[in-house]
């Protein structure tokens, strides 16, 4: 739970941090659709040779983020299990009750985990290599067609970067609260599920307290510096394309095209 | 004790209830090591009592006094035992019986310091280490909880190690100051020692306190004072036997001029 590296922004000097945000947002978004538009082992190797490439462009370190798969393992592995145990198929290898491992179950199984995982890894990528900041401006950019049907664009993007900015923050203060109730005899990992989690009480109360606090002062401190939201407001450095941006939409097309090509026409 | 921001003084003190398990050496408590296999760490916990900074984000419970049983009860004694232990500790920080039931987030900021502080004191530690306990507060609340915890420290018979920014504290009630210097020990000896490395302590980000200034002062123009004063007790003192020597020594001048 302490190295939650999703969402958290990984400084380094690379073309994919230097991209205009819009793109990586849209880039995400093709990303993840590419990803649920065939189910073919040949696919996924496409779209993981993209991926891969792009991290190695990103210079964020690959341990890094595999770090931050650790805390959906328990996810993956349950949905795992399902897709194994459930699902109907042709060939039946074991049948025990309601169980029974299949040939098509072990393929969802695996599909479902590699889906999973490349899901997370893309998407996490576009919040390692882009601050809260230009996330936001990349999102109310993007978002700013819908302002006309009365969607308040520009509060949403700054709700969702306020957001990201607070998971380190509450990360720390959980980690705080934690050492300072076990400094007086608490502990977290003991006893049957119901003993956990009665004692995660002292650790969320406190944490609750914490956020609400926090939310009161940082909306003090926004308020001080006269922000009175997006209305008339101006940007110090608007998102302007660069060529590097438009050869980015190129590479975009072109990687959904192969995806395609390789689902579609090679029947792989 | 005393070092800059980040020279690792909370570090260091959460070692030393096992909080944070150290890369390399050893941590010893009563002649064993606390690392030892099967050592029991809640046990050591609750013999060396850790006050966080800022104890009070750490409350939790609907009444004052069910927060500071909370410690008691995690040492697994009866009902009783717990209540009687919380109601000792509160007291051995000032808080009257009427708040017992409020709610702790109802407190003023001083009050649920004290509360918090109650809540370690409640698991009646042989060690008691606060991190900068009066950080935040009024200078009266400051001195209130400071003295309180001095008076634990004499009555109980416990040790006290906490840290601070202020030197005029450290000066007032330390036995003996640790110095910490990017997570080194810079200097461990008394007050007035650790105080005449003047020029160092300013190196590391730190002084010596303003009265021990003043009297430094007063010993470079001459007058027959010592340099290493650290309380304002000491200095009033030493002040005043220079003045009264100098009226005698005038009364002297006037009698022979007669």
């Amino acid at each position: 739970m302490r190295e939650i590296t999703i969402g958290q922004y990984y400084p380094a000097e690379s073309v994919i941090h230097r991209l205009d945000p819009r793109v990586k947002l849209v880039g995400t978004l093709v990303y993840i659709i590419s990803l649920f538009l065939f189910k073919s082992f040949s696919c996924y190797f496409v779209v993981a040779a993209f991926l891969f490439t792009v991290i190695l462009l990103s210079k964020v370190p690959l341990g890094y983020i595999l770090r931050g798969l650790k805390t959906i393992i328990f996810l993956l592995l349950f949905m795992s299990m399902f897709n194994l145990f459930f699902t109907p198929g042709d060939v039946v290898y074991w049948k025990g009750g309601p169980f029974q491992i299949t040939d098509a179950g072990i393929r969802n199984a695996g599909f479902m985990a590699l889906r999973l995982i490349l899901l997370i890894i893309g998407s996490s990528l576009m919040t390692f290599t882009t601050t809260p900041n230009q996330l936001t401006d990349g999102l109310e950019s993007l978002l700013k067609p819908f302002k006309k049907l009365g969607l308040p664009v520009h509060e949403v993007a700054m709700m969702m970067s306020i957001a990201l900015r607070f998971i380190p923050i509450l990360m720390e203060e959980t980690n705080k609260i934690m050492m300072a109730q076990m400094a007086r005899g608490a502990s977290f990992d003991e006893g049957n599920l119901i003993q956990k989690a009665k004692s995660l009480v002292p650790l969320l109360v406190p944490l609750f307290v914490s956020a609400f606090r926090r939310a009161d002062d940082l909306a003090m401190a926004m308020e001080a510096r006269c922000y009175h939201g997006g209305e008339g407001r101006t940007k110090m450095k608007p998102l302007r394309y660069q060529s590097r941006d438009y050869i980015a939409y190129v590479v975009m097309l072109l990687y959904l095209a192969t995806v395609i090509f390789t689902g579609k026409v090679l029947y792989l | 004790m005393i070092g800059h921001t980040g020279s690792g003084k909370s570090t260091l003190i959460q070692h030393l209830n096992g909080l944070l398990h150290a890369t390399a050496g050893d941590i010893l408590y009563d002649g064993e090591s606390i690392y030892a296999e099967g050592y029991s760490l809640r046990k050591l916990r609750s013999q060396v009592g850790l006050v966080f900074q800022y104890p009070e984000h750490q409350l939790f419970e609907a009444t004052v006094l069910d927060d500071v049983m909370f410690g008691p009860k995690n040492l697994g004694l009866s009902v009783e035992e717990q209540k009687e232990r919380a109601i000792t500790a509160l007291g051995q920080v000032g808080i009257e019986e009427s708040l017992f039931d409020a709610s702790p987030f109802e407190l003023s900021g001083g009050q649920k310091r004290r509360v918090a502080i109650a809540g370690v004191l409640a698991m009646q530690p042989k060690v008691l280490i606060l991190d900068e306990p009066t950080a935040g507060l009024d200078p009266q609340g400051k001195k209130e909880i400071l003295g309180e915890i001095a008076k634990l420290q004499k009555e109980q018979q416990i040790t006290v190690v906490f840290v601070t920014h202020c030197m005029e504290d450290v000066a007032e009630y330390a036995d003996l100051i640790l110095v910490m210097n990017h997570g080194k020990v810079a200097f461990y000896d008394t007050p007035a020692r650790v105080f005449a490395h003047k020029e160092e302590l300013k190196d590391l980000g730190l002084d010596v306190p303003q009265v021990t200034l003043v009297m430094q002062e007063l010993h470079e123009i001459g007058l027959p004072v010592s340099a290493d004063v650290i309380t304002l007790k000491q200095a009033k003192d030493q002040i005043l036997r220079v003045f009264a020597a100098n009226a005698s020594s005038r009364d002297e001048e006037v009698a022979c001029d007669a």
